[in-house]
Order: C-alpha cells, then sequence, then structure tokens
C-alpha cells in the first residue's frame, strides 16, 4: 500500500508555497550561475590550452635595440631552440590614442587563429585581433591607415601570445581599447618604415617537458649570452612571467574556486534556511509526529517524509538550474570572456565536473545538513513529541535581562527565541553584502586606483631608447629591472629601478638618500612587499647573477608601479655602469626624438587605459552580482523573519484580543526582526571589507603591479540602504501577514 | 460594567452547512456580578464570550456595553474596547512561553494607562517568588493564576473567563475559583465565567444556562457559596 503520509506534500507544497517558490528559484539562480560559469569557464579553458598547444605559442621572447648578428643566432641554435624573428612595427594614437603592435607574418610559431574572413596574403590586407576590432568598430572590408600606410582588413584574428591584451606586463589588468595587435603579411610588414619597427625575437624550445625552473635557467643562459655578445637586450619575458600569455590561465584557475566556493557557502546558508524551517514544522506538528510514532511509524519513515520536500525542491532546482545555466547563461559568461580575452572560437563542452560540482555536490550539502538536523530531532520519544517537549537540553531558567523597558525586553526575548533563524540570517547577510561590496564598490575602487595614479605619476611621457641620443626638454633617466622575492609567493617580482636627476624636476615628491645603497621606494612596493622606512631588501639581478641589499630611505607617492629610486649616478655605482649611463627619457613634453632612437613610448594615457579596462571587463558581471546579491537579501530576510511570525502567530493573535493595535504589534514582533537585520548588516560591513581587502591582497599576490584597498563611505552607506530597503519590502509583507492572523487563533482550545 | 445582549443570532458555514450556533439570546448582566454560563460543548457559550469579548461578529442582534454597542463599533474601536475594558482568561492559560511570569503580566499592564502595581499584584497571586521564572518551570495552576494576574493587571471592567478550570486538577481549579472570586470582591468588576461544570454555579451571582444556542435558564442565585466550599 502506498504510504498515506504521501498525501500531505502537495498539501505542505500549497501551504508553504511562498517559502518554497523562494528556495526553489534561489536555488535556481546560484545553480545557474555556477552552472553556467564553470561550463564556459572549463570550455575556454580547454579551448585555450589546445589553442596554445596546436598555435605554438613562444616560451620567451626578449627585443633588441638592432636585429640579430647571425653570428650571435648561431650561437643560440645550441641552446636547443626554435628562434624566430617576430618584429613588429608600433603604431601610435590610432583611433585617437590607442597603440598598435603591427605584427609581421607568423607561420611556425604564435599561430594567429581565425575568427572571420581571412589571413593577409598581399601587401595590401591586414588581419586585426578581434577584440581590438570589435572595440574600435573594425569590420572585415574596411580600410586601414598604420604609420601612414594604407590597409584592407582581410580578417579578425586571436595571437596566442596575445590573448590578454598587456601593454606593459606591470599592468594591473589589459587594456582592450587603448592597445591591440594585428598581424600582415611580409610583403605588407616591409612597407613599415623601420624606424617604427622594434626587433622582437620568439623562441620554443625542442624539449617540450622542461620544468618552470630548467626554462628560466635556459633564459638566464640565453640573455647572458645575448649581453655578452654586445647585443642590447631591451626586454626579455620568459612565458610565465608573460601577463598576455599567462594571466587568462592564472585567471581562471583562480575564478572557478572562488566561484565554487561561493556557491557551496551560499548552498550552506540556504540547507541551514531549510533546516531552520524544517525543525519549525517539526516543532509545529510534534503532536502528530509523537501519534504516528506511538502507532508504531517508524524513525527513518519520518525522516524521510520530512526530508522529501527539501530533496524535491533542490533536485528540481538543479534540473531548472542546469539547462537555464548551459542554455541561457553561456551568451552573458562567454561575453565576459570575449569582451576581455583575445581567445580563439570557443567549442562548448558539456563538463562533467562542474555538473558534479553545481549539481551533485549542493544536493549532497543540502541532503546531509537536513538529515543531520531529522536524524537529531527524531531521536526524541514519542512521548516528548506529544508532549510538545523537544528541546534537547532543557531551558532551565529564563536570561537574566537589564532593566530595559518592556518593549525592548520583550524584543530582546524574541531575538532570544529566534537565534538559530537570525544566526543563518546574519551569514546570509554577510553573504549578501559581500557580493553587494564587490559590485557597488568595484567602480569607486577603479576609479580610485586610476586618480590615484593620475595624481602620482610624475611625467607625462616616457621614452625607452634603443640607444642614447640628446634630447631637448627631458630628464635623463636610467631604467634597470631588478627581481625580489614576494613574500606571499615566495616568487620574484620585477621592480624597476629609476637613477633620476639629483635636482630632479620632475621626481621631486621626494628627497633622493644620502647614503649609499638607499633607496626610495614607490607606495605601491611597499604596499605590496609589505617594507617600511628602514628596511633591508636583497634584490637580484638574474642576467648578471648579482644580488644587491638595499635599505628603504623614504616611500614615495608613486602608484604606477613596483618602482624604486635613486641618483643616477648611484644607480650606475651600483650596477658598476659608466657614469652618466641612461636608457630613458621622462618629460611633460612630448620631445623631438629620431623614431630609430625609442624603443618604447608610454604617455600618461598608456598607464591609465588599462585600469579603464577593468570596468568594460567587469560589466555583465557586476550587474549579475548586484541583481543576485539584493534577490538573496529578499529571499533569506523573508524566510528567516517569517519564521519569527510563524513560531508566534498563537501569541500575535492573543495580542490582538489583549487590545494591541497593529503598530504595537509590529513594535513587539517585526521591530525584533529589523534590528536584527539592521545590527547585521552594519556589523557585517567592516568583517566584508577585511575580506575584501583580503582578496586585493590575494589578487596582487597573482599580478605583477599593486591595487590599494579603497572604499568611499558611500559603497557601505549604498549597501545598508539597500539591505535596508530590502527588509522593509519584507516587512510590508510581513505586517499584511499580521493584520491577516485571526483573533479566533487564539480562541481555540489547545493544550 | 453591565452587559445587555439583545437578540443575538450567530451562523457558521454556508449553504447546506449552514449552522446557527446562537439563535436569539437575550440576557442582562449586571455590573459587579459573577456570572456563570454552563453549558455542554456546542451550545454556543463560547461564541456568546468571544461576541461579547468583540473577538467575534454577531450576525443579527447586538451587544450593548454600557453606553455602547458593539455593533456600531469599527475595527479599531473594538480594539480600544478590549485593550480599555476587558480582561481574558484561557482554559490553557496561553502564556508567552519565552517571557518570565512577571513579563507575561507586563504585556497587559503595557496596555493600561493606570496598571496595577505588578509585584503587589504577584504577591496577591502568589507569585511573587517565581515572577523570573518561565511558565514551562510552572505548575498549571501557577500558569492559571498568572493567566488571571495578566487579565487583571488593566484593573478591566469586565473579565471574561473561558473554561479557566477546564485544564486544572480539582483542589488547583477551587484555589483558581476562590482567586476569581477574591478579584471580584476587592476590584468589584463584573466577571462572566463560561464553563461545563455545573458545579461551578453555585459561587455565582448570575447563572445562564444554555443549550443549542439558546439560554434555556436564566436565574438569579441569590445565595452564592464561597469556592472553598464547592464540591464536585
Amino acid at each position: 500500500m502506498r504510504n498515506p503520509l504521501s498525501k500531505r506534500y502537495s498539501l505542505e507544497f500549497k501551504k508553504n508555497a511562498g517559502r518554497y517558490i523562494c528556495i526553489f528559484l534561489l536555488l535556481v539562480i546560484t545553480i545557474l550561475i555556477g552552472s553556467g560559469f564553470l561550463c564556459v569557464m572549463e570550455s575556454v579553458k580547454y579551448s585555450l590550452d589546445e589553442y596554445l598547444i596546436d598555435n605554438k605559442v613562444e616560451d620567451a621572447y626578449f627585443e633588441t635595440a638592432f636585429p640579430l648578428e647571425d653570428n650571435v643566432k648561431n650561437m643560440l641554435g645550441k641552446e636547443d631552440i626554435v628562434l624566430c624573428d617576430n618584429y613588429y612595427s608600433s603604431v601610435e594614437e590610432f583611433d585617437g590614442d590607442a597603440k598598435v603592435y603591427v605584427f609581421n607574418e607568423r607561420n611556425e610559431m604564435n599561430i594567429p587563429a581565425l575568427f572571420e574572413g581571412k589571413l593577409p596574403t598581399n601587401g595590401n590586407e591586414i588581419a586585426v585581433d578581434r577584440l581590438f576590432a570589435q572595440n574600435h568598430d573594425i569590420a572585415v572590408g574596411d580600410s586601414l591607415e598604420l604609420n601612414k600606410i594604407k590597409y584592407i582588413v582581410s580578417g579578425t584574428i586571436s595571437l596566442p601570445d596575445y590573448s590578454s591584451l598587456f601593454l606593459n606586463n606591470q599592468d594591473l589588468v589589459m587594456n582592450t581599447t587603448g592597445f591591440g595587435v594585428c598581424m600582415v603579411s611580409e610583403e605588407g610588414f616591409d612597407k613599415f618604415d623601420k624606424s617604427t619597427v622594434t626587433y622582437r625575437y620568439s623562441y620554443r624550445h625542442n624539449e617540450r617537458n622542461l620544468s618552470d625552473k630548467e626554462k628560466v635557467e635556459a633564459a638566464n643562459r640565453i640573455h647572458k649570452l645575448l649581453v655578452g655578445n654586445g647585443v642590447n637586450v631591451q626586454d626579455f619575458l620568459i612565458a610565465q612571467n608573460n601577463q598576455s600569455i599567462i594571466f587568462l590561465q592564472n585567471d581562471m584557475g583562480k575564478d572557478g574556486p572562488v566561484m565554487e566556493v561561493l556557491i557551496y557557502i551560499l548552498i550552506v546558508i540556504m540547507a541551514f534556511v531549510f533546516a531552520v524551517l524544517s525543525s519549525h514544522t517539526i516543532e509545529e506538528e510534534a503532536p502528530i509526529i509523537g501519534t504516528l510514532r506511538s502507532m508504531g511509524y517508524k524513525k527513518w519513515e519520518l525522516i524521510l517524509h520530512y526530508i522529501t520536500p527539501t530533496i524535491i525542491v533542490t533536485f528540481l532546482a538543479s534540473v531548472v538550474g542546469n539547462a537555464l545555466g548551459y542554455t541561457v547563461m553561456i551568451e552573458p559568461f562567454k561575453r565576459i570572456y570575449y569582451t576581455t580575452y583575445c581567445l580563439p572560437p570557443l567549442a562548448l563542452r558539456f563538463n562533467q565536473t562542474a555538473f558534479i560540482k553545481t549539481t551533485i555536490i549542493p544536493v549532497v550539502i543540502m541532503i546531509v545538513v537536513n538529515l543531520a538536523l531529522l536524524i537529531n530531532k527524531m531521536s526524541l520519544s514519542p512521548l516528548r513529541f506529544l508532549r510538545k517537549d523537544l528541546k534537547k537540553r532543557k531551558q532551565k531558567k529564563a536570561a537574566k535581562l537589564p532593566n530595559f523597558k518592556f518593549i525592548s525586553r520583550f524584543r530582546i526575548r524574541v531575538i532570544l527565541q529566534n537565534k538559530g533563524s537570525y544566526l543563518v540570517l546574519f551569514f546570509g547577510i554577510f553573504l549578501s553584502s559581500f557580493l553587494l561590496m564587490f559590485g557597488i564598490g568595484l567602480q569607486p575602487l577603479m576609479d580610485h586606483y586610476v586618480d590615484t595614479i593620475d595624481d602620482t605619476l610624475p611625467y607625462e611621457y616616457q621614452y625607452i631608447l634603443k640607444a642614447p641620443v640628446e634630447a631637448e626638454g627631458g630628464e635623463k633617466v636610467l631604467i634597470y629591472s631588478l627581481e625580489t622575492e614576494y613574500y606571499l609567493t615566495g616568487d620574484n617580482v620585477d621592480v624597476t629601478f629609476y637613477g633620476v636627476q639629483e635636482d630632479s624636476q620632475i621626481f621631486n615628491d621626494f628627497t633622493l638618500p644620502t647614503e649609499q645603497n638607499h633607496i626610495v621606494v614607490s607606495d605601491s612596493f611597499a604596499k605590496k612587499l609589505n617594507v617600511n622606512v628602514g628596511d633591508e631588501i636583497i634584490f637580484e639581478d638574474t642576467v648578471y647573477e648579482k644580488k644587491y641589499t638595499l635599505v628603504v630611505d623614504t616611500i614615495s607617492p608613486y602608484t604606477n608601479n613596483l618602482g624604486a629610486y635613486m641618483s643616477i649616478d648611484d644607480l650606475c655605482k651600483l650596477l658598476e655602469k659608466d657614469a652618466g649611463t641612461f636608457n630613458c627619457y621622462a618629460s611633460q613634453k612630448k620631445l623631438d626624438i629620431d623614431d630609430a632612437y625609442i624603443a618604447k613610448l608610454m604617455n600618461r594615457s598608456d598607464f591609465l587605459g588599462a585600469a579603464k579596462q577593468m570596468m568594460i571587463s567587469f560589466g555583465d558581471v557586476i550587474t549579475i552580482v548586484n541583481v543576485f546579491s539584493v534577490f538573496a537579501y529578499l529571499v533569506l530576510m523573508y524566510l528567516l523573519t517569517k519564521i519569527v511570525i510563524d513560531k508566534n502567530s498563537l501569541y500575535i493573535s492573543f495580542m490582538k484580543v489583549f487590545g494591541y493595535e497593529k503598530k504595537e504589534i509590529r513594535k513587539l514582533y517585526l521591530d525584533a526582526s529589523a534590528i536584527v537585520t539592521l545590527i547585521s548588516l552594519l556589523i557585517c560591513l567592516p568583517l566584508e571589507s577585511y575580506v575584501f581587502k583580503m582578496a586585493l591582497v590575494y589578487i596582487s599576490s597573482l599580478i605583477e603591479g599593486y591595487m590599494d584597498f579603497y572604499l568611499p563611505v558611500s559603497v557601505y552607506v549604498k549597501i545598508v540602504i539597500t539591505g535596508a530597503l530590502a527588509y522593509f519590502v519584507i516587512n510590508a509583507l510581513h505586517l499584511q501577514k499580521v493584520k491577516r492572523i485571526p483573533m479566533n487563533e487564539a480562541l481555540k482550545n489547545r493544550e | 460594567m453591565k452587559i445587555k445582549v439583545n437578540d443575538v443570532h450567530k451562523f457558521y458555514g454556508n449553504g447546506d452547512s449552514r449552522v446557527e450556533v446562537l439563535r436569539g439570546i437575550n440576557c442582562e448582566i449586571q455590573d459587579g456580578e459573577i456570572c456563570v454560563l454552563l453549558g455542554p460543548s456546542g451550545s454556543g457559550k463560547s461564541t456568546l464570550l468571544n461576541i461579547i469579548g468583540g473577538i467575534e461578529m454577531a450576525d443579527a442582534g447586538c451587544i450593548d456595553i454600557g453606553e455602547d454597542c458593539t455593533k456600531r463599533m469599527n475595527e479599531k474601536e473594538l480594539t480600544l474596547y478590549r485593550r480599555n475594558h476587558l480582561g481574558f482568561v484561557f482554559q490553557f492559560y496561553n502564556l508567552v512561553p519565552n517571557l518570565t511570569l512577571k513579563e507575561n503580566i507586563e504585556v497587559c499592564a503595557y496596555l493600561s494607562k493606570n496598571p496595577l502595581e505588578i509585584d503587589e499584584l504577584l504577591r496577591t497571586l502568589g507569585l511573587y517568588d517565581h515572577k523570573d521564572k518561565l511558565p514551562s518551570q510552572l505548575s498549571g495552576g501557577q500558569q492559571q493564576r498568572c493567566a488571571i494576574g495578566r487579565a487583571l493587571v488593566k484593573n478591566p471592567s469586565l473579565l471574561l473567563c473561558d473554561e479557566p478550570t477546564g485544564a486544572l486538577d480539582y483542589q488547583t481549579s477551587k484555589e483558581i475559583l476562590s482567586l476569581i472570586e477574591q478579584v471580584n470582591r476587592k476590584y468589584r468588576n463584573t466577571i462572566i465565567i463560561v464553563t461545563h461544570n455545573d458545579a461551578i454555579k453555585n459561587i455565582a451571582n448570575h447563572v445562564l444556562k444554555m443549550r443549542d444556542g439558546m439560554i434555556v435558564s436564566d436565574y438569579v442565585n441569590e445565595n452564592p457559596i464561597s469556592a472553598s466550599q464547592l464540591e464536585w
């Protein structure tokens, strides 16, 4: 015979429709975001891995002031590498102030992936990076003028060595509007003036199973060999340090677990919400349970009965969440990646692991939490149920309260009575507010980052030279890169050393150290590496295998990179270079320098543009996060504060009989929830801001640059206002419910 | 407070299942008297009490409370009527479980501009030593005393008691009835006791017997006895 109790399910769903619909919707949204994101992420990751292998991404590149001599190339051949010319022409001020690198045809290494059209086959054609084309409204067939040469766009592509468009390796984020890459045929490349060409060489090891350490050692050998043979090496970057190649892989590797953790936290909170609700149902139905147990129903039959609605809702939410996640959420999440990165065409793959993570694990969490609660509750004797005596630990005494006014004491009693629900509510508010802090706070955080760089960047132009040349109006600077250990990861980070003039008009925000081996460090340097004035820092020159111990003399306000400053003479001495050596000009205006001498030109907008990119990349995510946070607020507040009314509906009915008015009942029962909500919102703020700060430290550990934590008071105010408004909406619903509680509820004879 | 019940009718249900639970009730309860409303289950006595208490509305007829008539009162006025004039005592005490005894009494003291002194009331009820205890820590009799204290603290002119001894043993029931008598003597409030226990009628000044929604007997008891003398 069919279990007669199963007939109660439809009644239960009908009776608590609001409760189940809310949980269902929140679960669906959680799962659809999780499954959509993980499916896209795993598919992109798979496509990217394949792409990097198939299209033979480089292991490293170096740039030289002049083309390599054949004898040097022959010497490099002994390193068991394939070396390729990877020349590019730099285009300044394209479509406003964007910078473009136009690469020569690539056949052996860093082979492009085609999106649309075809690769350039003659001297008039050019293939443009898909993302850059999209951001600058460039379509196949359009005509482009680059360095005064006209080309027709033959197709859109992505380049494996530029999956992330970083103009500078120390930039915090890529710059998809201010920087782009293109490729022309050999015939087309020959049209560029030699003064615009940078001589970049890329290489791949023939042995594909080298460890990172072996690759670094090989790079050091190659670098040394080049320098030893009089080559002026302007830049040397191995793939594992090249943000344009590695950033996406790192980013994707880290996004996944963060998303998973968020989903699991939310599912655990939802599981506890279910547990609190089930607990309330059991308390309400204790005499029925007692009767059924007395009549011979087994404990497990009742556990199964009470857990079934949870399983049904979770299962349905998983099915619907996955179905929507794999359909409607693909495009928004794909857009996040494809408006940020230059990726090959996406082949969507159903991912078993993602399914387990977003569906199986949440269902298991849900069942385990609720099963534990039910087993615990059902372990009581039938008599205890009949007597409605379900407390495991007897409440011996009433908590002693201070001599507050009656209403205040009453509210405290309500809070104590519902402490379990309020605790879950606290965690729910914490998570929702944290997400909201991310959603609302990212824009001002980035604005602050950009503004600080803008305020503190001491010059307008920075010219890196291929060879020393005299120029009017600029200050000579010696720039050199050393490495130091980052305490959080144990890895080395690049620090740019600036040797500046003693009486510099540009670097005048600090006093140069008077003592030998003393340096001024940038604000970003001090914060990222956690150093203070007087600290000793060991720097390493990996090319010359030298170590320097330097003392922090002052901290400068600069935030554009991890920089160290000393007088140009002291830096020359330190690096054992001839006095007066320089390789850069810093200036407040454009200098008249022959292009042939310029290796790299950076202007203010190059430094700022990268940061602005982040808001473009995160636009969709922010909307999803904000909507989700507000929805989570509403659902959690509704479910968990409704319990207070459900638990006390009988007593609310008495209050009405005694002559309490609606507003007085609100004061007694609803204001207790309002107080808890408001206090939770306020207490959570410093906790969320601490977690946010830690998240930034963590993000800083993954990237070369540093982003300081900054959230204006308005962000905190907005969070509290949003949370409070959400509660007021819920409060209005609860008031209606209170109004509907009939007085005759109190008059029914009950024991 | 004097109460006049005028041709009160009350129906429950609709269509074929419509039942008339009060069939034209007429009676008058004088100020300061103890009136016992006696009758078996389903006789309509609790419904009549609820209508007098402004919790339910009569479908026909009206209740005159002093100069007012409950039928003319809107929801707010009914609330104020209950708040200013009435005290309720229920069969199952219905104390708020998470409040102490004193706080349970404060629930109703809060509604009154001139509540009785709570500690003194607790002493009168013999509950002063238990004032900081939760209801679950007390016996049924003590809980019912507290419920009476809660109803009395406003010093209501009308005390409505619905089966106040229905859940209590013999001895405790007599103690509670004695307490109600004592309250009546001390505060001179009108008290209506709904009960199915025939013996309780002996403490009343006025007895109304009900059956099938009608008053079958309405008489004044010239010689009420004290609750301590009751036997059943």
